[in-house]
């Protein structure tokens, strides 16, 4: 008994849940780093406009990118109660900048459901799964593939 | 990693020195700097390759090794002159030993082909020139070659005569004998007959004979991981052997060292092989033991090991001279009969050869030791250099990181301290001045951990030279100044692509032919110098050619034909040269396959300029060019402006900006639709707004509103950029943006300002580029945070 109680804890994954408007998605709690609250960021030229910026973490230089306009929702003007991800994707970490932080989830693989097909390219492209917790529907977010067009930006 | 692998990484590294060494050794042979020294220097390299190849069974490396070791070790025991035809091939054998290494450290396979065939032209060395140099009886010190007539103290060389008739098989001579050194001590060439000794050791083996060999290992021997097992078995390859041990010094167990070594063996050997094929079975542990080979019933000497033995009095002196030829040998795991080699001149001590052989006196032994010390001194340096330490790269990397923070933090600080009023004369703000020196301080010191001589980058240079020649079948001779230059690592690792552009340019398109260079009054061998130096603040690498010169007619034509420039442009002889530096041009005739791959001047440039660097190039026609590149002496900090544009604060690097100044409105011209211009004394420069290229604002800012900074951009043009307001002059510390997001147009990197914002470094000479792009698609306006 003892030992199955143990391998469900294994399988669990846990995650972190956060709102962008009245939706809200997930990221893997192991890709994350810390979570901040908003400081205003040095905008960058030439980039585009889910890229809010950079600010400084710790002296080192942190890209932010808005996940709401980056998911193509409606993305309001940054306020102090806003929350800042940070997030390591491969070699790189960055922000992600999100409206506020809802809870820490942790789930079995079962419950985690595959993104249905209706929804729009942006969605499927960087949602990975839905999961349910008590009635609400949360999105996990793909955040390595919120890079690539980056890289492809880049070449 | 486990243990072995950890010592075969130790092994590859000092493998990379070693052949540093073997390469500057014989490049200093080829220069005919080189002494019987450097010989030893350039044997012991390879040798100490072998050896440690050996300890890891990396076969191919071993064998090769040994061949190429062979021949160096006929051209330190004068068999083979060291002849500049022979030094370019050991040069060249030199570069096939470090593929070798290469390989054998990636697993690797080598260059088969190119292996054997220099293993071809090795053994021809050693057996066709061996052959012929070795019946002669004398043989005078060949003259630039090892034996130099004098080295670099001004001590002069006398080749002194040496009849060896019974050693006909090793014609060595070279004794030294100087008239006077430097400290006026003179010496006095000797007359040594070895004739009449009687040569044991050297007399070719007439059938089986009992050898007792006594091996007393030192612990320093089992610490290199050697197994007295092993060379016994070695041994016993060449004949039946008896052993015996000699427990004598072994001591109780409570005072017993389990480190140190207490046992000796005693060997009987039968065999019918030389002494030598005995004495290469402890090749490799010949430094951390006592050994001796004696015939049986022969009497038994001691013979300087590791160290030269105590020798009591005269006639056991002779008698170890007459047991063993080897009189002062200058390596200690020498083998062959050297006889007073050179190294013995540069003895400080006032020893003369004589008092050896013909003085009676207890003194004598004091001049052996003598006689043997310099030459181990000078043996042990390349393994004991000054003391130093090796890091991680990231340890270092990591203190730079944060000392950086350190100085931000002490900015912010030093602000905070401001905008509370305190007095400059205050406690705090004076404990703050203290603090803001002390991170300087500490942050020069740690950028000096950092900073290594540009010898790592200029050592690979002589093979790329030699190899570029082969291919054009140019003759080049490359000439390295200021090695020892000091310059941050960032810098070093950027600097190595650079140089190999331009000294291939040099050599490819810079030096003409060997019979055109002849044609033309000059030396058949093109001289290409390469030079290192520090120059405001800067590092600067020259690349020198005696070639013809930069063909300008011919450059302008390209130029026009590929539409880079209209065909009425005046240009001055020093914008013709810089043409070839643009994208797009290229001067061969055809496409070489050292030099017109595509890669061209332009992305040589591209490169050094995204470092904060220069490349220029000057050039008198027939007689050469130079090419000259500065670069930052870090990558780390930079001094920069710290100007306002619309809202945002940038940094502009200190060494792009000419001057800056505020335009009168009569100073500015209008040209085009959008385009102005502004006189500065009688020169028109193109004005560009960086608010409106960054896409920080939509339309532009009249100049008279700002002030304007003159820059330069690399190919000497000159524009004006404007912006809202100065802050100030401000070092700051260079952050990249690509390391978590990716390079942006205009943006050379970011840093932290003493707010904690970041704030962004222009890349001027795109923000210039930038504006000339046409038509510009409309940006979104970016609003400054806040």
């Amino acid at each position: 008994m003892a030992e199955t109680v143990q391998q469900s804890t294994f399988d669990n994954r846990e995650f972190i849940a956060f709102c962008i408007g009245e939706q809200e998605f997930c990221v893997d709690i192991m890709s994350v780093r810390e979570i901040r609250g908003w400081s205003p960021a040095t905008p960058l030229p030439q980039t585009p406009d889910y890229m809010r910026g950079v600010i400084n973490l710790r002296g080192a230089v942190l890209p932010i990118m808005d996940l709401a306009s980056r998911l193509g929702l409606q993305s309001n003007e940054p306020s102090e109660r806003s929350v800042i991800i940070v997030v390591r994707m491969g070699e790189r970490t960055i922000g992600l900048l999100v409206d506020a932080v809802s809870d820490i989830l942790s789930v079995t693989q079962e419950m985690i459901q595959a993104t249905p097909d209706v929804a729009c390219d942006k969605v499927k492209s960087f949602v990975r799964g839905l999961i349910t917790v008590e009635g609400r529907m949360i999105s996990e977010i793909a955040n390595e593939r919120l890079l690539p067009e980056l890289e492809a930006l880049a070449a | 990693m486990d243990e072995l692998e950890q010592i075969k990484l130790t092994f590859f590294q000092e493998c990379d020195e070693l052949l540093a060494d073997l390469e500057s050794g014989l490049l200093a042979m080829e220069a005919g700097e080189g002494d019987s020294e450097t010989v030893n220097a350039v044997f012991r390299a390879v040798h100490s390759v072998k050896g440690g190849a050996g300890a890891f069974a990396l076969e191919a490396l071993v064998r090769y090794a040994h061949v190429f070791e062979t021949l160096l070790d006929d051209v330190r025991s004068n068999k083979i002159a060291a002849s500049p035809e022979l030094v370019r091939v050991l040069l060249r054998a030199a570069d096939i030993l470090a593929d070798q290494v290469t390989a054998a450290r990636t697993g690797g396979v080598p260059d088969e082909a190119a292996t054997a065939a220099m293993v071809g032209e090795l053994e021809g060395w050693i057996n066709g020139q061996g052959g012929a140099a070795a019946p002669a009886p004398t043989q005078e010190s060949p003259a630039g070659a090892p034996s130099a007539p004098t080295d670099e103290l001004g001590i002069g060389f006398t080749p002194m005569t040496i009849s060896i008739d019974d050693f006909a098989a090793e014609p060595t001579a070279a004794a030294p004998a100087a008239p006077t050194d430097e400290l006026g001590i003179g010496f006095t060439p000797m007359q040594l007959d070895l004739a009449e000794f009687d040569a044991p050791a050297e007399e070719a083996p007439a059938g089986e004979q009992a050898w007792i060999i006594t091996f007393h290992p030192h612990a320093a021997l089992y610490a290199k991981a050697n197994e007295t097992a092993l060379l016994l078995r070695e041994l016993e390859r060449l004949g039946p052997i008896e052993v015996s041990i000699d427990d004598s010094e072994l001591v109780s167990l409570e005072h017993l060292d389990p480190e140190s070594a207490y046992l000796s063996w005693i060997v009987r050997l039968t065999t019918d092989v030389a002494e030598e094929v005995i004495r290469d079975v402890f090749e490799f542990v010949s430094d951390d033991c006592e050994l001796t080979i004696v015939r049986e019933g022969q009497e038994e000497v001691a013979e300087p090991a590791a160290e030269a033995a105590p020798v009591d009095d005269v006639a056991a002196l002779i008698a170890q001279i007459n047991a063993e030829p080897v009189v002062a040998a200058p390596a200690q795991d020498e083998i062959l009969p050297t006889v007073a080699a050179a190294p013995v001149v540069a003895a400080p001590a006032p020893v003369t050869p004589e008092p050896v052989v013909q003085a009676a006196t207890p003194a004598a032994p004091a001049p052996a030791a003598a006689k043997a010390a310099p030459p181990k001194a000078a043996a042990n340096e390349p393994a004991q250099p000054q003391a130093t330490i090796r890091v991680d790269p990231e340890r270092i990397d990591r203190l730079i990181d944060l000392v950086g923070e350190l100085v931000i933090n002490q900015a912010m600080l030093a602000q905070r301290v401001g905008e509370h009023g305190f007095a400059p004369s205050s406690d705090i703000a004076m404990g703050l001045d203290e603090l803001e020196q002390l991170t300087r301080g500490i942050q020069d010191s740690v950028m000096a951990i950092r900073a290594q001589p540009v010898k790592s980058v200029f050592q690979r240079m002589p093979r790329l030279v030699r190899e570029v020649a082969n291919q054009t079948g140019k003759q080049v001779r490359l000439v390295m100044e200021g090695e020892g230059t000091e310059v941050d690592k960032t810098v070093i690792e950027r600097l190595s692509d650079p140089i190999t552009h331009m000294l291939r340019n040099a050599i490819d398109h810079g030096l003409e032919s060997p019979e055109d260079r002849v044609a033309a009054g000059k030396n058949g061998e093109g001289t290409v110098r390469l030079a290192a130096l520090h120059r405001g603040g800067r590092i600067v690498i020259e690349v020198q050619d005696d070639g013809r010169g930069i063909n300008r007619g011919r450059v302008r034509q390209i130029a026009i034909d590929k539409g880079l420039i209209s065909p009425d442009a005046v240009l001055t002889d020093e914008e013709t040269d810089n043409l070839i530096f643009l994208p797009g041009f290229s001067t061969a005739a055809k496409v070489s396959d050292i030099s017109g791959r595509g890669v061209g001047m332009d992305v040589v440039r591209r490169s050094v300029q995204a470092l904060g660097g220069r490349i220029s190039i000057s050039s008198r026609p027939g007689e050469g060019s130079i090419f000259t590149l500065s670069l930052p002496l870090t990558l780390a900090v930079l001094d920069g402006m710290v100007i306002d544009v619309a809202g945002h604060t940038l940094v502009v690097p200190l060494t792009a900006i000419i001057e800056s100044l505020r335009p009168k409105s009569e100073e500015i011209k209008a040209l085009g639709p959008q385009g102005s211009v502004l006189a500065v004394r009688d020169t028109y420069v193109p004005l560009v707004d960086v608010g409106s290229v960054l896409g920080f604002r939509n339309d532009l800012m009249p100049a008279t509103d700002g002030v304007v900074l003159l820059v330069e951009n690399e190919d000497g043009g000159r524009a004006g950029l404007v912006a809202d307001a100065i802050q100030g002059q401000r070092q700051v510390v260079i952050k990249s943006l690509e390391s978590n997001y990716r390079q942006v147009d205009g943006i050379a990197a970011a840093t932290i300002l003493g707010d904690g914002r970041v704030a962004l470094i222009l890349d001027v000479d795109a923000v210039v580029a930038l504006r000339r792009r046409e038509p510009r698609a409309p940006e979104p306006i970016l609003h400054a945070a806040e």
